[in-house]
């Protein structure tokens, strides 16, 4: 029983997981077109534009779909997000996720 | 007096740092979920200060829609909002 139990697990995580798989390299090549505001490595200089380096990756996402959806209402992003599929936001979000940057807030 | 505030300059916390105590019960714990929908609450020690503004002030006035940020950022006034802006952006 214990062995089917198992097996039944196994054979359905890929159906748990989202169809898109984050890569990397590809979410640093789509990058280019961000880093004019938010810097190469999402350490954005000009103050007025989000740092997006180290944020969470989960996050980054929700913020994307958003745009895109235009849930969240930004003139600059909106137009931006309007272009990106499902597999370009998770590449993007996997690869600012993973800069050197934003910290949680320290405790008191 | 004056000689012993200057002193102190470099010691003296932010005022930020105060104001932005109702924060830390989300925005201090590592991973700390938001549900409905399920997200990270987003890392901001070290955000640029500007873009902090604009987004406490999109919260407060209902641009941007998360029920706790809009009842977090309603109490908060303008100058309230600098101070914590420019707290988050010292912490880099």
């Amino acid at each position: 029983m214990k062995i089917i139990k198992v097996l039944l697990i196994i054979l359905t995580i890929p159906l748990s997981i989202q169809n898109v798989v984050a890569d990397y390299n590809a979410g640093q090549e789509k990058s280019q077109v961000c880093a004019g505001c938010h810097g190469a490595d999402g350490n954005s200089q000009i103050t007025m534009y989000p740092r997006l380096a180290g944020q969470h990756r989960d996050y980054l996402v929700y913020a994307l779909e958003g745009y895109r959806s235009g849930d969240r209402k930004n003139a600059i992003m909106s137009g931006f997000a309007k272009g990106l599929s499902d597999q370009d936001i998770r590449d993007l979000s996997e690869y600012y996720s993973m800069q050197k940057g934003l910290k949680t807030l320290p405790k008191k | 007096m004056i000689l012993f505030a200057s002193a102190g300059m470099a010691d003296t916390p932010l005022p930020g740092k105060d104001k932005a105590e109702t924060c830390l019960g989300c925005h201090a714990i590592e991973g700390y979920n938001n549900v409905y929908p399920t997200y990270k609450v987003p890392k901001v020690a070290g955000q640029n200060a500007d873009y902090i503004i604009s987004a406490l002030k999109s919260y407060r006035n209902k641009d941007r829609v998360h029920e706790t940020m809009h009842a977090n950022a309603s109490a908060l006034t303008d100058q309230d909002i600098i101070d914590i802006a420019k707290y988050f952006e010292s912490l880099k």
